[in-house]
């Protein structure tokens, strides 16, 4: 009797001297993205550029949401650059996990797929590696994107030519056959129609198809001014060096939806990426204020620092993925699905990204900046006026 | 090799059992469970014609693929019922399997294989062109979040194959095709009218390769031509039927549910190296088994260690 | 003007596609086996290629034969150690063998050099001249010169050498070539690892001209079964002319139809081909 009033008294003294752990609640953000297969090279922006992001608020205390602090954790899924399994791994993420929200994977055709999957289970995802239209012209009410709309891609390039001498008069076009591909050529094909400029050739290619001689050969017959490209990274790679040895040239220049802002991008070519126009949505600009990275400059630094290389679009999207639900879930005040969709339909800040406003489908709208490769190096020449002086026209290989 | 009663009854039970799984409250199992049973009636279905008849198709993915898009576009561009869309999309199937079984079955072996591996790709490309079709963006369906449904008709779908199965099994025309197997010229000359068998057996395949098509697409609310004609899926229903056992009743089913459930066990838990070890797993299997489960099984009991011994004996240069 | 020009870079483009065929037409014809990781042994040689001349120096024309060396050993090895078991089983075996290869290769190829891709970029990468008007790469006019060499050397190795006419024998009639003290084990994988260096061959080649990763395997699979069967299996300059028919095939296509309808092409005409060839040309199944 007296040894069990002993213990039990033990006992309480010592629950009552453990300190009192101020525990936080964790929100749990999910996604599958590709860490391995053939878009792994782009997946792992959106992984660590995740995981920093969370990091970061959560050093900086969390977030409050209807009077209690939570902090943010991530479950990731290596979805293997295989769609099907990614579709699969949202469903676990969403009915086994039991995540709170989603984040999304990279690429528009994986978009597509999981975003479906968000939506039948009524869960809201924020994404920012799909920027097809489609993935939000299909009346889905819980799904965002960070990516802007693939049908402008083109738009400030295009009026940059316009507004430049020499004027340019003819275009050709060359998209590949996937979702964002298309949405590219079929916005291009609209904004172009509006200008005094001539398509004059406009072909599609079999995405994954590495030979471009026929396409360049016929483009080569128009004599161009303009070359607009779109298609994936790795084809563009080719795509410069098949110009080259097929001796094709713009006579202005040639620009392209991707691949341009990457290293890989200059590593592969060398001196034969100089002169070529590309375009990102976003640079490690200062005045890009941030609540908790101060502005993207800090971010690009303290990012290459930690990873060992540098952040690109990809990256800052996936960080303004994280901040979404660091600005709306504390507006929403509640973790109710319904109430955080309406939240973030209404959201409107300032991140390291840019200024993040969704239209009334769940995209942003961010012009794209112009950039050169200028001696090896990436620069941002036009928004809506000439930032640094573009060299133009290009010179043609047998020039260089 | 025909099943006896007590086999059989025990596979029914098991597919009673099956039929409950949607109420185990578990949707995870319920996911994985739809796309093991959709992988065993395309396996089932490989057996009639490669398993059977001898003629190893690597082109049924044409027939998975066909059914996705004729139950996509009936439903997306004409607006009408799930069931008239996987009627038009089996009947598509079926249709093309007589149209082009005619010219390709009269090729033997390799070259079939080889003749049904360029039909599916040609077919996918063909509709990667095709506006009704979406192009090569695809199209998509409308949301609807029945998974018992789907994994209900899935299944009964792979219960009605594997009693073709064993119909055929029990059968003069499974007795048939066994003979065009083994020796086609030898069934010619005895009377087998071996290309009207062939095509039956290929359009019987394509019909119920097809349905499991349309019901995945309706599934998955998304159809493409990269993920409907995806090359991957004839490999692996093709190794699912031949990791089982092909030519016999359940083996295609048993392959493809192993291999399905170790699929899935490496790809949540290793994950990364999951394709390495299912690699393995198929040589392995190859080298060690290679004629499927099923013959394991039997061998294991007259032969126990031996059979692998006698097998790799007889099949060694 | 562009008609030439289109059919220039087909055929030049088309004489690597024949190379490639070149290994699997081999293996296939003499050994009976379909080997569905050829393109993984082409994948193999493009990076040996690529980090002979990344990190040793050596231009990628001279790091061909290193290359075929290593790939033949590989092989070698493979065909001995591990499908000399199965070779007398069921067709499909071998082929579901070789896919499980595939995959495993594929798999350590990414681990080994990530997913990243390399380009092959030697200097004289992107110079061409004009001949007749027309624009010709020097590095495509190369690659297409090795892939006729190598066919011609293949050619005259079955022809005129022993081995060659033991091959041959073993192609014909295993039993036979048995006792006529052809060591069928050592023979076999012999030629598969011929069929390896080649793949190796087309593989580092083929890092000139497009890219490497590890995932370019299957489709360079499929395109190889598609020539080696138009080619016909049993000459090795039948194989490069079906790759040129399938380069020309492609690239007007690609001119007149449209560039996504290429696959379509490739396969199409395969099948066509297949279905009215007379039976008695095709080697008993």
């Amino acid at each position: 009797m007296n040894r069990l009033l002993t213990t039990s008294l033990a006992l309480a003294l010592a629950a009552a001297t453990t300190p009192a752990f101020a525990q936080s609640d964790t929100i749990t953000l999910g996604a599958a993205v590709q860490l391995s297969g053939a878009n792994a090279n782009t997946g792992r922006y959106y992984r660590d550029a995740y995981q920093f992001t969370i990091d970061k608020i959560n050093e900086k205390g969390g977030i409050q949401v209807g009077g209690k602090t939570y902090k943010f954790a991530l479950k990731l899924y290596d979805s293997q650059s295989n769609e099907d399994l990614g579709m699969r791994q949202y469903v676990q993420l969403i009915t086994q996990d039991k995540v709170s929200f989603l984040l999304g994977p990279f690429s528009s055709g994986d978009a597509m797929k999981d975003t479906s999957m968000a939506e039948k289970y009524e869960m809201v995802m924020v994404q920012g590696g799909g920027a097809a239209r489609e993935i939000f012209t299909r009346n889905y009410k819980f799904i965002f994107g960070t990516l802007p709309p693939a049908d402008n891609y083109f738009a400030s390039t295009i009026d940059m030519i316009q507004k430049l001498e020499p004027k340019a008069k003819t275009v050709a076009l060359v998209a590949a056959d996937d979702s964002f591909d298309v949405s590219v050529a079929k916005g291009t094909r609209e904004i172009l129609k509006k200008t005094s400029l001539e398509l004059v050739a406009d072909q599609q290619y079999r995405e994954n198809n590495a030979d471009f001689s026929s396409i360049l050969t016929l483009v080569k017959s128009k004599s161009p001014d303009v070359i607009l490209w779109s298609g994936h990274p790795q084809e563009g790679i080719n795509f410069v060096r098949q110009q080259k040895s097929l001796d094709v040239n713009a006579k202005i220049l040639t620009s392209m939806t991707v691949g341009v802002p990457t290293a890989d991008f200059r590593t592969a070519l060398g001196a034969d990426a100089n002169y070529v126009y590309g375009m990102t949505p976003w640079l490690p600009n200062p005045q890009l204020k941030d609540k908790w990275f101060g502005d993207a400059a800090q971010f690009a630094k303290a990012y290459q620092d930690k990873f060992g290389y540098a952040p690109d679009y990809h990256a800052a999207s996936a960080a303004a993925d994280v901040e979404t639900f660091a600005y709306a879930l504390p507006a929403a005040g509640s973790l109710d699905q319904a109430k955080v969709r309406d939240a973030i339909a209404k959201v409107d800040f300032q991140s390291l990204y840019s200024h993040v406003k969704f239209d009334e489908v769940g995209q942003v709208s961010i012009p794209q900046t112009v950039i050169q490769i200028q001696n090896g190096k990436v620069v941002d020449v036009y928004t809506d006026k000439v930032l640094n002086k573009p060299i133009y026209p290009v010179p043609p290989w047998n020039k260089r | 090799m025909t099943k006896s009663l007590p086999g059989l009854l025990l596979a029914a039970s098991i597919a009673v059992v099956l039929a409950t799984v949607p109420w185990w409250n578990n949707a995870v199992l319920l996911q994985f469970g739809i796309n093991a049973v959709q992988l065993a009636v395309m396996a089932q279905a490989w057996n009639i014609i490669g398993g059977y008849t001898g003629s190893p198709s690597f082109g049924n993915s044409t027939f998975y693929g066909l059914g996705t898009y004729g139950t996509a576009i009936t439903m997306v561009q004409f607006h009408q019922s799930f069931g008239l869309g996987l009627g038009v999309g089996a009947l598509l199937a079926v249709i093309v399997a007589l149209l082009v079984g005619i010219p390709i079955l009269r090729l033997r072996g390799p070259y079939f294989a080889i003749a049904t591996l360029g039909l599916a790709a040609t077919v996918g490309a063909i509709f990667a062109n095709l506006p009704i079709a979406g192009e090569n963006i695809g199209l998509v369906l409308p949301l609807t979040r029945d998974e018992p449904l789907f994994y209900e008709l899935s299944l009964g779908v792979l219960v009605l194959v594997t009693l073709t199965v064993l119909f055929i099994d029990r059968s003069r025309f499974g007795l048939g095709l066994i003979a065009i197997r083994e020796d086609e010229d030898a069934a010619a000359v005895t009377g087998v009218n071996t290309t009207l068998f062939k095509v039956t057996a290929l359009a019987i395949s394509a019909f119920f390769t097809a349905l499991v098509g349309g019901i995945h697409a309706y599934w998955i609310t998304f159809v493409d031509p990269s993920s409907s004609f995806d090359p991957r899926l004839n490999v692996n229903m093709v190794i699912m039927a031949v990791f089982g056992g092909p030519g016999t009743v359940l083996g295609p089913v048993v392959g493809a549910f192993i291999l399905s459930t170790i699929s899935e066990v490496l790809a949540s838990s290793i994950s990364t190296a999951a394709s390495l070890l299912f690699g393995i797993v198929i040589v392995l299997a190859v080298l060690f088994m290679p004629k499927g489960l099923v013959d394991l099984g039997y061998g294991f009991r007259r032969l126990g260690w031996r059979y692998f011994t006698e097998t790799v004996r007889q099949y060694r240069l | 003007m562009l008609l030439m020009q289109i059919l220039l870079n087909g055929i030049l483009l088309g004489g690597l596609y024949g190379l490639m065929a070149l290994g699997m037409g081999l293996v296939w014809g003499v050994l009976n086996i379909v080997n569905l990781a050829h393109g993984a042994f082409i994948m193999m040689g493009g990076y040996a290629v690529y980090f002979l001349y990344t990190s040793a120096g050596i231009d990628p024309f001279a790091a061909l034969p290193i290359a075929m060396l290593a790939m033949f050993l590989f092989g070698f090895a493979v065909q001995y150690g591990i499908l000399n078991f199965i070779v007398r089983s069921a067709l499909l075996n071998t082929l579901l063998i070789t896919f499980g290869f595939d995959v495993v290769l594929t798999y350590v190829a990414q681990l080994l050099f990530s997913a990243d891709l390399r380009t092959i970029n030697p200097p004289y990468a992107g110079s061409n001249f004009g001949v007749l008007g027309l624009t010709v790469p020097v590095v495509r006019l190369g690659v297409f010169g090795v892939a006729l060499g190598l066919a011609l050397g293949l050619w005259l190795l079955l022809r005129m050498t022993r081995l060659g006419r033991a091959i041959r024998a073993t192609a014909q009639n295993l039993i036979a070539a048995r006792l006529y003290g052809v060591d069928p084990r050592l023979l076999y994988a012999v030629t598969f690892g011929l069929g390896a260096a080649l793949a190796g061959a087309a593989g580092g080649l083929f890092g000139l001209v497009s890219q490497i990763s590890p995932y370019v395997g299957a489709t360079l699979t499929a395109k190889s079964f598609v020539i080696a069967i138009i080619g016909g299996l049993q000459n090795p300059l039948g194989a490069i002319l079906g790759g040129i028919f399938i380069g020309i095939a492609e690239a007007t296509s690609a001119l007149y139809l449209s560039p996504t309808l290429v696959d379509v092409i490739s396969f199409g005409l395969l099948v066509v081909i297949l279905v009215t060839r007379p039976a008695s040309s095709f080697r008993a199944a």
